[in-house]
């Protein structure tokens, strides 16, 4: 059972269960308990599972450790201490591990110099050991882990990856048969993705080997639902979850944010007068404070802000650059003079979101949106060195959409209504690896086998077809009696119903190809027309993204994407055409579906207010109503921002009567200023996953219905259908499709729809690579990407013919439907349609509404075109605006 | 599709048939590949022997065929026989003498030591080509040598293909027989039978990127290319049209 506890317990109660030796150091040592060991000391101490959310800077390791520490104090002064593992933990972050080590080599020193101190001599009577801590990683070297094997660390502090090796290691396993707590720490970093299942996977296998039960600890920054977080830590036993205690103690921390507008009036302002304000305020802020971390979301952006500050304020080395292109010894550099306060602002990516400790940073900028509420938590929480000390940080926006974005996000997290995350669930490439794994160590009745995958969280629904279709995959059944001995990696006997190892290499295939990370590598950009030419580099990211007849800009220069063979992507010049895909889209992050909600609910207030004002008589435009400006008091924005939001929303309900919100999708017929093309947007503000699977249904129907191929385009807050000419295409026709929507099998539709992707050619690589398909590493020569990807286009394309359920394809749709698009939600969005629970409307305007402009120029969204945009964005507005004067 | 009145393309397959020889010829069958991919780690389905065996039936069953010609590369690795080898190698002549077909090979690049089968399979091999009636049937990887006094000489090796473009812009490639002249002999070069094989856009590649030395005799670009696919064999015309139109990108 998952249960919460909201008392913490006292100080007296908690350090009880800690004994004098342990007890007495962290008293020296810290003047308090800080909020998550209130709960743990105690809890662990009673060997509770326990999973504890809490701030950055909030004693998170200790709250974990000290009792563990503690307890193997008395082991040792018992004399019962051996040289085996009592306490494994796991990080995703491989630099994290170091850091605890460190952090945990003193208290473990400094505790049994006092143990020392008070036994003399009888420490050696009675033999009282030192407790030991290790860590084990892909760094580690060959000779320190022999040593490791032959004196095993008390703590073992180690990764996913090399957890998965050590059960494999026959020798090493006997050392971990005592384990009787373990710890997984960043735990939001790995409950919603593969990696995670992996890691679960493992942690239930070394359940079913250890002697005694043991205790589970969660880690992590805050994160909804949180009891997913538990039962993915406690995992499953027959059909239910096992025990957990839940500590949410994220909240301790106060926040104090808003969202800022440099100007008024963001679509009449020039460009220059905007950045300029902007830049100034970054500067007030980085004056005023002792050290500022500026979120950017993307590197380029990253590089420009750096360079402007500087180039504008004379700043020196006390400004730096953190992000994922830049070297590690660079970014560890950074993260040092962070720690040491040696710098007054640091830029970043999302590099410095979590994980390692940076130090004291006393205000986080963050520019334009982090796309959900969790992650804005997570960032401006890095201000404010302490769990007591307040966190001071505002969000910078510089359009419209983003302004209400923003403003919605932080009202969120003030009230604590964050986005959600899920476990994959049933990920059969992961498991693939995992079958092979237990098959190396011993031999398995199927139905034993199959009840250990059933504890996993991950895996608790697992039907009985997909794991037998997967052991007779693994078995090699797909090809013939003579072959298995190459393809089998695990023996089968069909009547015992008993799976063990097969083969004298398999054992080092698993060693050297399990993981869940793909091998990536940036894809070159070559001209169709002339293969040796090349025009630059893209990520894979990127190309995923691509269609046929997509444009995109690079170095300059636009491009067609014409097809991609491997690692190589062939384009065309695209001249006059502007640009379908901003090259940031990649790295963007999807806006979350509850933000979008959230949003959709603040557009649902507003425009309650705004057409009771309209009813009274009562005009719009001039000085902002007293109701409304009530309403917008309540959202954490500055003058600036209430002003524009304001606007905004007023000349949207003067042009179409509308606002598009919760509970009402509005399609807008429309056609653009600058061409003869035909738009059907669609103000669907259900997060960019579930826009990008509607899209491409109402793409692939509307395209049935006139017999045509129809251009898509997807963002943040809706989509758009684009036509050559206007359709033949009505409220009857549109009523007609949705209604397919909800009856027909959408994932039909859809697998047929990205059958032939680039999104599906390369996951399928990644899904035959961690089900072993393919392999990353052969006998111990690295295979390229490259060939990678050449290879598993062939199985894709002779397993297509073979068998559409077969397990590594099956896995392919599934992770390319619930974890890239969401199809759970895009389901439910047809379902409240179906039950008028959700509205929709066709409405016809002359031009595109204020609430399309930012989707119309989508397109120009882009650092090069950022001029052209704006102009674009100023003359459709001014249009509008001329329109709402000559209606009156 | 007849080729000329001796030759019959069959529909839909990479296979002829040569009437005055009661003879199908196909190339490039590529036997044991998937086993061999799978000693490299890569785990193909197999799929390639069973799709070859029932478009071989099925050429067999269309026409009065006793022999079959192999021009070249029945199996796929460099070096020896390797076990999936010979056992795919083994089912398919079984499957052939079940039908009391004569196997004729003509060595390919990929077919050393295939001579030690000779004997216990019945096999007839040639080394280098072979002239066989009126036609000149040799692998490809090396200019043929008696060519004058052929009607037409009979390749493989290249694994020709052309690229075309679908209404959303995916690129797809299509087997397709090359028909041309080498030397004013007229010649013609067969696509590949192997499944995985699919092979060289013809229409996409400059000249220099070809495979095989004989295109350094043959206007490639005046070449005919003869499709086959979705069940049946189209004449695509010249090479130098499918050039222009890819060029356009709308071919």
């Amino acid at each position: 059972m998952i249960r919460y506890i909201e008392t913490p317990f006292s100080e007296e109660e908690s350090l009880s269960v800690l004994n004098k030796f342990a007890r007495s150091w962290f008293t020296k040592n810290f003047k308090e308990l800080t909020p998550p060991q209130r709960y743990s000391f105690k809890l662990i101490g009673q060997k509770k599972s326990l999973l504890v959310t809490a701030p950055t800077g909030s004693g998170k390791t200790m709250s974990g450790f000290l009792s563990i520490i503690s307890r193997l104090f008395d082991y040792s002064i018992e004399g019962k201490l051996e040289s085996k593992v009592y306490c494994l933990y796991i990080s995703p972050l491989r630099a994290l591990n170091n850091d605890i080590q460190r952090n945990l080599t003193r208290p473990l020193e400094e505790i049994y110099a006092m143990i020392k101190k008070e036994k003399g001599t009888d420490v050696i009577k009675e033999n009282i050991k030192q407790v030991t801590i290790g860590v084990r990683t892909g760094d580690t070297t060959q000779k320190e882990r022999a040593a490791m094997l032959k004196h095993p660390p008390n703590i073992l502090v180690t990764t996913p990856e090399s957890l998965a090796i050590l059960l494999n290691s026959s020798k090493f396993v006997e050392n971990m048969k005592s384990i009787e707590y373990v710890i997984i720490d960043e735990i939001h970093e790995l409950a919603n993705n593969k990696r995670g299942v992996h890691l679960s996977l493992s942690i239930e296998r070394l359940a079913d080997i250890t002697e005694k039960k043991f205790t589970r600890i969660g880690l992590g920054a805050t994160l909804y639902p949180i009891e997913e977080a538990a039962k993915y830590l406690v995992g499953y036993d027959e059909g239910k979850p096992n025990d957990c205690t839940v500590v949410d103690a994220s909240w301790s921390k106060k926040f104090d944010v808003l969202t800022f507008s440099p100007v008024k009036d963001v679509i009449h302002s020039s460009d220059r007068r905007i950045e300029e304000l902007m830049y100034k305020e970054l500067n007030r802020i980085i004056t005023k404070s002792k050290t500022t971390l500026i979120f950017t979301n993307t590197r380029s952006g990253t590089e420009r802000v750096v360079f402007n500050l500087k180039r504008r304020f004379k700043y020196g080395e006390d400004i730096a650059a953190h992000h994922g292109s830049l070297s590690r010894e660079s970014r560890l550099e950074v993260e040092e003079m962070l720690k040491k306060g040696a710098l007054k602002c640091a830029v970043t990516s999302t590099s410095l979101e979590l994980g390692v400790d940076i130090g004291s940073v006393d205000y986080v900028v963050q520019l334009g949106s982090p796309k959900s509420v969790t992650r804005a938590i997570q960032r401006v929480g890095r201000a404010g060195h302490s769990y007591n000390e307040t966190a001071k940080g505002e969000v910078i926006a510089l359009n419209r959409d983003d302004l209400v974005e923003c403003t919605v996000m932080l009202h969120s997290a003030l009230e604590h209504r964050l986005d959600s995350f899920v476990v994959p669930q049933n990920a059969l490439d992961v498991l693939a690896q995992h079958i092979v794994g237990m098959a190396l160590v011993k031999k398995w009745d199927v139905d034993e086998a199959y009840e250990l995958i059933k504890r996993v969280y991950a895996y608790k629904d697992l039907e009985r077809g997909d794991f037998m279709s997967l052991i007779n995959y693994l078995a090699g059944n797909y090809v013939g009696l003579e072959s298995r001995r190459v393809y089998g990696k695990i023996w089968y006997d069909e009547k015992e119903k008993v799976f063990g190892k097969r083969g004298k290499y398999t054992k080092v295939i698993y060693m050297l190809n399990l993981g869940t990370i793909p091998d990536e590598v940036a894809v070159n950009v070559m001209m169709a027309s002339n293969k040796k030419k090349w025009v630059g580099n893209i990520e894979e990211e990127f190309l995923m993204k691509l269609k046929p007849g997509d444009v995109f800009a690079l170095g300059g220069h636009l491009y067609r994407f014409e097809y991609s063979r491997a690692m190589k992507c062939y384009v065309s010049e695209a001249n006059a055409a502007s640009p379908t895909i901003p090259p940031w889209f990649s790295e963007q992050l999807p806006l979350s579906y509850e933000l979008a909600n959230y949003i959709g609910e603040f557009r649902l207030g507003l425009f309650n207010l705004l057409e009771e004002e309209m009813k009274a008589g009562n005009a719009l435009k001039g000085k902002m109503p007293k109701a409304i400006e009530k309403f917008l008091d309540g959202f954490p924005m500055d003058e600036n921002a209430k002003a524009a939001i304001y606007n905004y929303f007023v000349e949207q309900i003067l042009f179409t009567k509308y606002i598009p919100n919760r509970d009402m999708l509005i399609i807008e017929g429309t056609n653009d200023i600058s061409s003869d093309k035909y738009y059907l947007i669609f103000h669907s503000l259900f997060g960019r996953r579930v826009n990008d699977t509607l899209s491409r249904a109402f793409a692939i129907k509307m395209g049935e219905a006139i017999g045509e191929d129809i251009g898509v385009m997807v963002s943040d807050n809706g989509f758009m259908l684009v036509f050559d000419e206007k359709p033949r295409i009505g409220y009857e026709r549109i009523s007609k499709i949705i209604k397919d929507l909800y009856t027909e099998p959408l994932e039909d539709m859809l697998k047929s729809n990205i059958r032939n992707t680039e999104l599906m050619k390369r996951r399928f690589r990644h899904a035959a690579a961690r089900g072993f398909m393919i392999l990353r590493n052969y006998k111990g020569w690295k295979i390229g990407v490259s060939r990678q990807q050449i290879n598993s286009q062939l199985i894709l394309k002779a397993v297509e013919e073979m068998d559409i359920n077969f397990p590594i394809l099956k896995e392919t749709y599934r992770e390319i439907l619930n974890d890239v698009m969401d199809l759970p939600r895009a389901k439910e969005v047809l379902e409240r349609i179906k039950k008028k629970d959700l509205k929709w409307d066709l409405i016809n305007t002359p031009l595109p509404s204020p609430f399309a402009h930012n989707l119309m120029t989508f397109g120009h969204a882009d650092v090069i075109m950022m001029k052209d945009r704006r102009r674009y964005l100023k003359q459709l507005h001014k249009m509008v605006m001329k329109r709402i004067d000559e209606s009156g | 599709m007849e080729l000329i009145k001796d030759i019959e393309l069959l529909e839909g397959l990479p296979i002829i048939y040569i009437k005055s020889l009661k003879a199908i010829v196909c190339s490039d069958l590529h036997l044991g590949y998937e086993g061999v991919m799978a000693k490299r780690g890569v785990y193909l389905p197999k799929s390639n022997l069973k799709r070859i065996m029932k478009m071989v039936e099925e050429a067999l069953n269309k026409t009065k065929a006793t022999t079959i010609i192999v021009d070249g590369d029945i199996k796929n690795e460099f070096s020896e026989v390797d076990q999936d080898e010979f056992n795919e190698l083994y089912d398919f002549i079984q499957f052939l003498k079940g039908k009391h077909i004569t196997t004729v090979l003509i060595k390919g690049n990929h077919d050393n030591f295939v001579d030690k089968y000779k004997a216990p399979f019945n096999l007839t091999i040639y080394e280098q080509e072979a002239k066989l009636g009126k036609y000149l049937f040799f692998h490809g990887e090396e200019q043929p040598k008696e060519t004058s006094k052929a009607k037409m000489l009979i390749m493989g090796h290249e694994h020709p293909s052309i690229g075309v473009y679908n209404s959303v812009g995916t690129k797809e490639k299509i087997k397709c027989f090359l028909y041309g002249k080498y030397d004013g002999v007229p010649i013609l070069v067969l696509p590949a039978m192997n499944y995985f094989a699919s092979g060289t856009d013809i229409n996409l590649q400059p000249e220099s990127e070809l495979l095989s030395p004989v295109f350094k005799h043959v206007d490639v670009d005046g070449m005919r290319a003869i499709a086959v696919g979705y069940g049946s064999t189209i004449d695509f015309g010249k090479i130098s049209q499918l050039r222009k139109l890819a060029a356009q990108g709308t071919a």
